[in-house]
């Protein structure tokens, strides 16, 4: 399953659903920084009205797609440290009881929970589980389990941050028994994430994690630390989903825009950057079967 | 509290530049800083009545942010500038990077904000805050208060995008894909800081809940619930009850 299936479905139901993505894709890109300011000043009849049209057309159909496109990264998380605990060649560094095996079982803990409860937000609206074949480097050994984990976790907080813009501030379904906003839930998925990103990534400075001595918890450039370059690489397009060595923000240049000087490395590190569905998706099936 | 944590209005705010600053703020709709009775021509308002009130709109929400930003890059520079003496090496590298990180947050909202900004007319004296009730002298009682307050970030930031309200052109938009890009950057600091102080407690069930419908979900406050968390630290009271809500 992937979202371009996912719209193929929705077309037999909605013939317009495809149009319909697109405008919405495309007013939201005209939105997309700080810097287009002056062309929205000059022309806020046009974008405004081209925003208008996309708010309306943001269907509940829509907004079920982000989230069958969260819950099928949720999926192949929890999928992947599921496997990674019952793998044999794991075993000697995920030992029962060691701090490394706790810190995996809490983040597949955390990752069954986002799936459930993506799927109780979802009802009947669900894609079906697929079955994830993660190959035979991932878990062969220690070191390669936890790249494949950065990237994973990494990646997942540039594509909730990509989907930020799509999920209208309004929804409050019920999940389970609780009243929810979904923006705000996809936001707590999101924080999440980074935490588990940023343990992961301090994982791998272990001497059997691959002695990764000189990560951070955060993304210092585009550095993949082995990961692939893809998940720290650009989207589509660029302009709104940059990489994550970006050093603009708000319109700016960070490193000597603001009066004073600072470094690449830290400003790059301060943000985190989004990327697109369909850049995320490529870097799922990049390693992963499904 | 000491005289440095009111230079803020002391200082700062004396009531010609105080005037000049509430003007500004009241015709830009950023927010309103009241405090200054009739007959205030002295140096020195009263601190008790001096109050730091963010408007019901986009640009309050954003100087909400700002303000915790400001929070946590003063935080950084008072560690950073004298390191507890049984940090290691390894901590001191780390605490600059997040002092950097905190600055460069505050410095990109303050340019977003510009001339909304609440303190855009306090040139270089800006809120000096009270970190008093930390115990900054040793290595633990530094990541316990970075753990305070990165925990915290996380939760509003969680919580205030919802309520950036939906304009015309789009400028929410442009804001919410801000905040999310410094968002995670926070919880990234926060798990680092926790896992420094007590080994794996990156997302120990205190901020990420265990069970129920909210399972697996990080934690989430409302600005008026972060504004009374920070209060002990911000040396003017803060009022964040004309926020938007929903």
């Amino acid at each position: 399953m992937n979202l371009f299936q996912i719209i193929t479905e929705l077309e037999k139901v909605d013939p317009e659903i495809a149009d319909r993505l697109t405008h919405r894709r495309s007013a939201l890109s005209a939105l997309g920084s700080f810097g287009k300011k002056a062309a929205l000043a000059a022309a806020p009849i046009a974008i405004g009205s081209a925003f208008n049209k996309a708010v309306g057309q943001n269907t509940l159909t829509a907004v079920n797609d982000v989230l069958n496109y969260a819950l099928l990264l949720e999926r192949l998380e929890y999928a992947f440290y599921d496997q990674a605990l019952r793998a044999p060649a794991l075993a000697a560094n995920l030992t029962s009881g060691s701090a490394a095996r706790g810190a995996i079982e809490t983040i597949r803990t955390h990752e069954l929970a986002h799936v459930n409860l993506l799927t109780a937000a979802l009802g009947s609206a669900a894609a079906a589980a697929p079955t994830f074949d993660f190959g035979t480097t991932a878990f062969s050994n220690y070191a390669s389990f936890l790249t494949f984990a950065q990237a994973f976790e990494d990646t997942g907080v540039r594509a909730y941050k990509g989907q930020a813009g799509n999920i209208p501030r309004t929804l409050n379904p019920t999940v389970g028994g609780t009243q929810v906003n979904l923006l705000t839930v996809a936001l707590q998925i999101h924080s999440v994430e980074a935490r588990h990103a940023a343990h992961i990534r301090y994982m791998r400075r272990g001497a059997a994690a691959g002695a990764q001595t000189t990560i951070m918890p955060w993304i210092v450039g585009a550095e993949a630390n082995m990961a692939p370059a893809a998940v720290y690489g650009a989207g589509v397009p660029a302009a709104n989903f940059p990489a994550e060595n970006n050093l603009v923000q708000a319109g700016i240049t960070l490193t000597t825009g603001i009066g004073a000087t600072y470094t690449e490395a830290d400003v790059s590190a301060a943000f985190d950057e989004p990327l697109d569905n369909t850049t995320v998706t490529n870097i799922a099936r990049s390693v992963a079967k499904f | 509290m000491s005289d440095s944590a009111f230079s803020f209005l002391g200082r700062t705010l004396r009531r010609r530049s105080f005037l000049r600053v509430a003007g500004a703020t009241v015709a830009s709709s950023a927010l309103v800083l009241a405090g200054c009775d009739s007959n205030d021509d002295t140096e020195t308002p009263a601190p008790t009545t001096a109050s730091l009130t963010f408007s019901n709109d986009n640009f309050g929400l954003l100087n909400y942010v700002y303000l915790l930003e400001q929070l946590e890059a003063a935080f950084y520079q008072k560690v950073v500038s004298s390191f507890p003496s049984d940090f290691t090496a390894a901590d001191r590298a780390a605490f600059t990077d997040l002092r950097d990180h905190e600055v460069i947050h505050r410095e990109t909202l303050k340019y977003a904000l510009g001339s909304n900004a609440y303190d855009a007319n306090a040139g270089t004296n800006g809120m000096v805050f009270d970190f008093s009730s930390f115990a900054l002298t040793s290595r633990t009682g530094v990541y316990t208060a970075a753990r305070t307050l990165e925990d915290v970030g996380v939760a509003a930031y969680n919580g205030v995008a919802k309520l950036l309200q939906v304009v015309t052109d789009g400028s929410h938009l442009t804001y919410l894909k801000l905040l999310v890009k410094l968002a995670s950057v926070e919880a990234r600091h926060a798990a680092f800081v926790r896992d420094q102080l007590q080994a794996s407690s990156f997302a120990d069930t205190d901020i990420v809940t265990a069970a129920g419908d909210l399972a697996g979900l990080d934690t989430v406050k409302t600005p008026v619930e972060v504004t009374a968390l920070i209060a002990k630290y911000v040396p003017v009271t803060i009022v964040a009850t004309s926020l938007p809500t929903t």
